[in-house]
C-alpha cells in the first residue's frame, strides 16, 4: 500500500486508517461529523498528498496543455489556476484536474489519485510532436489542504505573503520552513481555503514535513483547527456540490452532462474530445446530473434508483447525511426532461420509496456558510 | 482503532457481527457492541424492525445508517420481536452513547435460546475475537 508522508504519523495518532485507491489515509480522526462541521464553522486541515502532481515544462507547454485539457490554457495567466477536465475521443472525462500556471512554460496539473498512472500515460502518449518535459512528482511533493472561515488567520501565522490578496484561484510561491511552497486559494470543501505542495521533499525527509504539519496544527489550535479525514473530504464536497471522480464522473459521461460546462470551452480550437462534444451539443444530452435533497428520513447512496410518477428516470451516484443539514443529499444522472429544480421524485432506498426534491447546489445557504459567505470570523 | 478502549459488557453473549444478547427472563434484548459503533461513529438513523416480525438466527434484523455507510444488523437469536425502542428513532446517537444501555434495539421473544447460545461468545471469547480483527 502507498503511504504519504503522514500516513504512520496518522496512525500513531489513532486515526481510523482506511485503503484508498491503494493509499493508506485516514478515514476520520474523532468523527466525521465533528470534522466536517469544524470546517464549515472554523477550519481544517487535510492530507491530500495521494492526488497526482504533475510538472508540465516546456516551449510547448502550452499548447500541448490546451490540446489535451478541455478549459483554455491560452487563456489562464501565470499565477493563477483553473479547473478544467481530460477528455477522450468520446468526449468522455478520463479525469477533472486542476491547472497552476507558475511561470509562462511551467504548470502543475493535479489528478484524482484513482486517475494518476491513467493520466501520466495519455499525456505522455499525446506529447509526440511537442517540446514539453512531463514529470510525475506525486512522491515527493507532498500536498495539504487547509481550509475553512479561519483558515486564512491561520496561514497567515506560516507564510509572510500577503493572503489578502490571494483570491479564489490564485497561487503565489514562498518558503516555509526553508522548502519552496507553492500556495493557492483553492480547496474542495466550498469553502474558503488553501492548498500547499512543498518542493521537494523525499521519503527520507519526511521528518521536515511533520514539522511544517504540526507547525501548522499549533497555528491553528487558538482557531479550532482540526485533522480532517477522507470521510469529511467527501461530504464536504458533496455538500458543495463538487463532483467526484468515479462516482459522478467517468468515461462515459460528458463535461456537458455533468454540468461542467464552465471548464470546456469549444472556441478555443481543436482540442481531443472537441468533435465529440460538438456532435453532442447539436444532437442532445442522454443525462444530466442533478442535485437532490430528501423529504424523508433516508440517506440516498450511490446506485439508488431515482424514480418519478413510476417511471424509473435515474440513479444516484453520490450521497450521505449531511451533517450540517441534517437530512440526506444526493447527486445523481436523470433523463433531460426531467431536470428541473423543484421536482419532486423518489428514491428507492432498500424497500421503499423515499421522497426528494431536485435542488441547486451547494446545498447550503451562499448567505451563511462557503466561500461566499456574508459573515467572515 | 488501537488507541481507543474498547467496552465489553460481561454477562452477555456476542456475533462476530458484534451484535449483543442479553437473557432477561426469557426473552433477549439486543444491541451492538461499543466495537460496532466506534467502527461505524456518526449514527443517523436506524431503520427499526417490525414489532411481531418472526428471525431466524444471523437472518438480517434491520440496518443502521452512519454518515459513511449503512450496515445491516443481524439477529442473534431467532424468535419473534416483541420490543423495540423507538427512542432511537428520534435519538439514533444513543447507538453511539450507550450501546450496552439505552442504545438497546430490541427484544426478542427466543425460540430456542439454550441452543443457539452455544452459536454465541461470551464476554471473554469475543475478547478474544476482536484481537484477531486487529491484527488485519
Amino acid at each position: 500500500m502507498l503511504k504519504t508522508h503522514l500516513s504512520d504519523l496518522f496512525e500513531s495518532r489513532g486515526a481510523k486508517m482506511i485503503e484508498f485507491v491503494g493509499w493508506k489515509m485516514p478515514l476520520w480522526f474523532t468523527s466525521i461529523t465533528e470534522e466536517h462541521l469544524a470546517v464549515r464553522n472554523k477550519a481544517g486541515i487535510f492530507d491530500v498528498s495521494h492526488m497526482g502532481r504533475m510538472l508540465i515544462e516546456g516551449k510547448d507547454s502550452t499548447h500541448f496543455l490546451n490540446y489535451v485539457t478541455t478549459n483554455n490554457v491560452e487563456k489562464l495567466k501565470q499565477g493563477r489556476m483553473h479547473y478544467s477536465t481530460i477528455c477522450n475521443q468520446n468526449g468522455g472525462i478520463k479525469d477533472d484536474v486542476m491547472l497552476q500556471r507558475i511561470t509562462e512554460e511551467k504548470y502543475v496539473l493535479i489528478t484524482n489519485a484513482s486517475n494518476r498512472e491513467k493520466i501520466y500515460n495519455w499525456l505522455i502518449q499525446n506529447s509526440k510532436g511537442y517540446e514539453v518535459k512531463i514529470e510525475d512528482v506525486t512522491f515527493e511533493v507532498p500536498m495539504l489542504a487547509i481550509q475553512g472561515p479561519y483558515a486564512e488567520k491561520i496561514m497567515q501565522k506560516i507564510v509572510e505573503i500577503d493572503l489578502k490578496k490571494l483570491t479564489f484561484w490564485r497561487l503565489a510561491t514562498c518558503k516555509i520552513m526553508g522548502y519552496e511552497t507553492i500556495i493557492s486559494n483553492s480547496g474542495y470543501t466550498g469553502e474558503n481555503g488553501f492548498e500547499i505542495t512543498v518542493w521537494r521533499v523525499p521519503r527520507s525527509e519526511s521528518e521536515n514535513f511533520i514539522k511544517i504539519y504540526m507547525e501548522i496544527l499549533k497555528a491553528g489550535e487558538e482557531y479550532g483547527l482540526k485533522e480532517c479525514g477522507l470521510g469529511a473530504r467527501d461530504t464536504l464536497r458533496l455538500e458543495a456540490g463538487l463532483v467526484l471522480y468515479g462516482n459522478d464522473i467517468d468515461e462515459d459521461t460528458t463535461p456537458f452532462e455533468a454540468k461542467l460546462d464552465y471548464a470546456v470551452k469549444m472556441d478555443k480550437g481543436e482540442f481531443i474530445g472537441r468533435e465529440a462534444l460538438q456532435r453532442q451539443l447539436n444532437e442532445g444530452l442522454r443525462k444530466v446530473r442533478v442535485g437532490l435533497k430528501m423529504l424523508e428520513k433516508g440517506i440516498p447512496r450511490p446506485h439508488y434508483e431515482i424514480w418519478c410518477e413510476n417511471e424509473k428516470i435515474g440513479v444516484v451516484t453520490s450521497g450521505t447525511y449531511s451533517p450540517l443539514l441534517n437530512i440526506g443529499i444526493a447527486m445523481g444522472y436523470v433523463k433531460p426532461k426531467y431536470d428541473e429544480i423543484g421536482r419532486e421524485v423518489e428514491i428507492a432506498i432498500r424497500e421503499r420509496r423515499v421522497k426528494a426534491k431536485m435542488v441547486e447546489w451547494p446545498f447550503y445557504s451562499k448567505e451563511e456558510y462557503g466561500r461566499g459567505r456574508k459573515n467572515v470570523p | 482503532m488501537s488507541h481507543e478502549h474498547v467496552v465489553i459488557k460481561e454477562n452477555v453473549y456476542y456475533t462476530k457481527d458484534h451484535e449483543w444478547a442479553k437473557i432477561e427472563n426469557g426473552n433477549v434484548r439486543i444491541g451492538i457492541s461499543d466495537y460496532a459503533q466506534k467502527e461505524l461513529r456518526d449514527i443517523v438513523y436506524i431503520e427499526l424492525p417490525q414489532i411481531g416480525k418472526k428471525v431466524k438466527q444471523f437472518e438480517r434484523l434491520c440496518s443502521i445508517e452512519s454518515v459513511k455507510a449503512v450496515s445491516d444488523v443481524y439477529s442473534p437469536v431467532s424468535g419473534e420481536i416483541v420490543e423495540v425502542n423507538r427512542q432511537l428513532e428520534n435519538s439514533p446517537e444513543l447507538l453511539n452513547k450507550d450501546p450496552y444501555g439505552d442504545g438497546w434495539i430490541a427484544i426478542i421473544k427466543a425460540e430456542k435460546i439454550e441452543e443457539e447460545v452455544k452459536n454465541l461468545m461470551d464476554a471473554e471469547k469475543y475478547r478474544e475475537y476482536l484481537k484477531t480483527l486487529e491484527k488485519h
